[in-house]
């Protein structure tokens, strides 16, 4: 294409604009329009306001999961026990619920917050074991979250023997899924608290300024006097607590505590964290990029079904592009 | 390669002596011109030194050389032919072998399996291993390199890890050899080694491109010395008679009346003060000595004698068993790096990117990194940005960082600019006792004259500096005091007329003067 404009020509300018925004924003948020664009000529359907409601939608709990992703990522580490916490979460917090009701009926308010607290608890707890064993015993995290998967696995599949944990009250459902703040669904409104914590403490606090070096030279910031244990470990504890909170939306979502509502997000959150533009290497990621991240893995999986594409190929396509979006990655600082 | 013999040495002189020649090379980085319009050439049978700081372009020359990247304009000759589109497997089956600063060697296998990485000898696909060892035996031992080709390469110690480099360097046909920085991690005996070896292959012809900033060094093996600064070819002089500071002249662009600053003395209170110290892993024992407000005391002695030891244990990094450490008067138990540093203590390691610096992220972050738990910097744990930025704005331009860019990551400076940036760290808080370990290691003659009146500056305010460092000359002339150590002791101290690199020396192969092995090392 610039074989055939000389120069000097205009054409060479939208263009020069194009190469700006990829250096300043990355190719993703051109390559996510372009889907977006794609998918509705294919399916106009796809265009329609009530899809892009439900893209945001969608794409919200998968953001809250991949920033939380982003926590572990950047120090160098990841998180494989995030899809099971979903689980055992969602089981636990279900459960609590339908207890309390059965104490005292008609105390939903009462048994909608005491499920979130337990939910809330065990993502805390499950991410200080994470933290610690990384941290301070200098466990593996690979080794580390893939036990904490087969023990939350365990939990979730014990405490409801398998089957689901149905009667939630209504108003779970109602309040975290359903309902809308001046037209704004809560679960996005969730998700721009949970990314707004992030981006104040990966950019204002010392405690994300630390992550960032330890992500970057963990003997550097030991050297330096930061206290990186403890910061190492936050960062398995603030994954753990985000990941949490979107299994509690996940479970309003549904309705009911699912042993299996977590069954991909691992591989999902890992994606989106990853393909956004999260370094693997540690010590570079922002919280845009679990946003980007998101949107493009829900932008492609809300189209395939759209245009119906297979649910087990769908999984293949983004095994594919996980691995490319690394691929890439080592490209880009290759060539920095 | 048989070009090279038809070649009329009979005829001498001309064009057949150069064995390489490049003319007008040109290589652009985004953002920078690393090499502009640059003329370079060897001869058969000569040293070529390599001159110039960090960043004049030094390194992308030699890499060009090795075929890790074309550049973008001028021609290269070599060996009477003229080449283009080189890759770094190309240029080694040329005959030309590099050296660099950065290993090849795969840390899990053996010296002998990295000797022979990529060009193993095998029958009928079955490792020959016997034939490489024995192969491997003779070269290390043609080196009188002292090193067994069945360890493991990342369990040695850097400079046997050089050594490895080099021999491997040996192996294959060799026209042309690189070496870029060879001496930086090696000892004195190792070096005469090398400067041995460097005399054998010059009288076999082979043409040698040496990298350095080590003046003395350029005179002992360098013939010519080229100097390059900004990417700019300054010139090319005859080794045997440049005036050192001609040298520093040209690679500077500006006059250095002394390399070394007269720093006045003032010894005040002692501000560290450490007593029969010993680690637990058996590097230090029972050592003891002592820093005062407004000194330099230098600490010298070889490689692996645990003087880098006596820094990391002071500041929490290395444990120690017994042993008692009073820091401005006060006692400390136990060390940890945040603790000292909230007790005016800071060190400075001697490996930057390993330890130093976290490289990918901006200078800002680094300069700041130590001093994240002060009001100036941080309020409820939150980091005042604002204040940040115009305080590291502020210690940048005091240290001359180049480029002053505090958001450029770190990665994109050069050695003496990395220094400053760790250096940067030391202003950021209110810092007694400074720990340097090796503060001029693979920075140019330029920083360093810069890091030497760095110190000068903080003993004036009355600070109190450690000066580790492997460098005979700056712990000669900038220290007060000198401590020797061998074999994890302290085993001379020296003061005032007693410091000088006879008397140091002579310590660094055990106790006193007396010490059989002292002459010969010294020689």
């Amino acid at each position: 294409m610039t074989a055939l404009t000389p120069p000097e020509a205009l054409g060479r300018r939208p263009l020069k604009a194009l190469v700006q925004f990829v250096v300043l924003y990355g190719a993703l948020p051109i390559i996510i329009a372009l889907m977006y664009l794609g998918f509705g000529l294919i399916e106009p359907a796809f265009h329609s306001g009530e899809n892009a409601i439900n893209i945001l939608k969608q794409s919200s709990y998968l953001a809250i999961l991949a920033a939380g992703q982003l926590f572990a990522l950047l120090t160098r580490g990841f998180d494989l026990s995030v899809g099971q916490l979903i689980s055992l979460v969602s089981v636990a917090g279900g459960l609590v619920m339908l207890d309390v009701l059965e104490g005292s009926p008609g105390a939903v308010a009462l048994a909608v917050f005491a499920g979130i607290a337990v939910g809330l608890g065990a993502g805390l707890a499950t991410g200080v074991v994470n933290g610690v064993c990384v941290a301070v015993f200098r466990i593996n995290p690979f080794v580390v979250t893939l036990g904490m998967l087969g023990i939350c696995m365990g939990f979730a599949t014990t405490l409801s023997d398998g089957f689901p944990v149905f009667n939630l009250p209504e108003g779970l459902t109602n309040t975290l899924s359903r309902a809308d703040v001046i037209g704004i669904p809560v679960p996005v409104i969730a998700a721009l608290l949970v990314l707004g914590t992030a981006y104040v403490i990966l950019n204002h606090s010392v405690l994300g300024r630390s992550m960032y070096v330890i992500g970057s030279n963990p003997r550097a910031a030991h050297t330096a006097g930061l206290r990186s244990r403890l910061h190492l470990a936050s960062a398995y504890v603030i994954c753990s607590v985000f990941v949490a909170v979107g299994a509690l939306l996940l479970t309003a979502r549904t309705g009911s505590g699912e042993p299996n509502l977590g069954g991909g997000l691992m591989l999902q959150s890992i994606a989106a964290a990853v393909i956004g533009g999260v370094s693997l290497r540690g010590g570079e990621g922002k919280v845009i990029h679990a946003v980007y991240g998101a949107l493009f893995v829900t932008v492609l999986s809300v189209g395939m079904n759209l245009i119906r594409v297979d649910g087990t190929i769908q999984q293949i396509i983004l095994g594919i592009v996980v691995v490319a979006a690394v691929y890439l990655d080592q490209l880009r600082t290759r060539f920095r | 390669m048989s070009e090279t013999h038809r070649d009329d040495r009979a005829a001498g002189a001309g064009q057949d002596e150069l064995l390489l020649a490049m003319a007008g090379i040109t290589k652009r980085f985004p953002g920078v011109v690393a090499l502009d319009d640059v003329d370079f050439d060897v001869r058969r049978g000569e040293v070529h030194v390599l001159f110039g700081e960090n960043g004049a372009g030094k390194s992308t020359l030699i890499n060009i050389v090795a075929g890790t990247y074309p550049q973008d304009d001028g021609t290269m000759t070599f060996d009477g032919r003229r080449i283009t589109h080189l890759t770094p497997h190309q240029s080694r089956l040329a005959g030309i072998s590099p050296v660099f600063q950065e290993f090849s060697l795969a840390p899990d296998l053996t010296v002998e399996e990295n000797l022979f990485l990529g060009r193993e000898q095998a029958r009928w696909g079955v490792l020959r291993k016997g034939a490489m060892r024995t192969r491997a035996r003779e070269v290390l031992h043609d080196l009188g390199f002292d090193l067994r080709p069945g360890a493991r390469v990342g369990q040695l110690m850097r400079a046997q890890q050089q050594m490895t480099e080099i021999a491997k360097a040996l192996l294959q046909d060799l026209k042309l050899f690189i070496l870029d920085e060879p001496t930086a991690s090696l000892t004195e005996r190792e070096t005469n080694r090398l400067f041995a070896l460097i005399e054998r292959l010059k009288g076999e012809g082979v043409g040698i491109i040496y990298v350095s900033h080590r003046i003395n060094e350029i005179r002992r093996v360098g013939d010519r010395v080229t100097v390059l600064r900004d990417g700019k070819k300054i010139g090319t002089v005859q080794a045997s008679n440049v005036e050192e500071t001609k040298l520093v002249e040209m690679m500077t662009g500006r006059r250095i009346d002394a390399l070394f600053p007269d720093i006045a003395a003032m010894a005040g209170d002692a501000m560290l003060d450490v007593r029969n110290l010993s680690t637990v892993d058996g590097r230090l024992s029972d050592v003891s000595f002592e820093v005062r407000a407004g000194e330099i005391v230098g600490v010298a002695g070889l490689v692996g004698c645990g003087k880098s030891e006596l820094a990391r244990a002071v500041f929490g990094l290395d444990k120690f068993s017994v042993g008692e450490l009073d820091v401005l008067g006060e006692r400390v138990a136990h060390p940890t790096p945040t603790g000292m540093l909230k007790r005016g203590v800071c060190y400075f390691p001697s490996d930057r990117v390993a330890e130093g610096l976290a490289l990918s992220r901006p200078v800002r972050e680094n300069a700041s990194v130590a001093a994240l738990d002060l009001a100036d910097f941080t309020r409820w744990r939150f980091i005042r940005r604002r204040q940040e930025r115009t305080a590291i704005k502020r210690i940048v331009e005091e240290l001359r960082v180049r480029p002053p860019q505090i958001e450029r990551s770190v990665d994109h400076l050069s050695g003496g600019n990395r220094q400053k940036v760790m250096l940067a760290r030391g202003l950021t808080r209110d810092i007694r006792v400074f720990l340097f370990d090796e503060p001029t290691v693979g920075i140019d003659v330029g920083a360093k004259t810069e890091v030497y009146q760095f110190l000068g500056e903080l003993t004036k305010r009355g600070a109190a500096v450690l000066l580790i460092s492997s460098e005979l000359p700056e712990v000669v002339n900038l220290a007060h005091r000198v401590y020797v150590m061998h074999e994890g002791r302290i085993v001379n101290h020296l003061e005032g007329n007693e410091i000088t690199e006879e008397a140091v020396l002579a310590s660094f192969f055990g106790t006193g003067a007396d010490a059989p092995s002292a002459g010969a090392a010294a020689g």
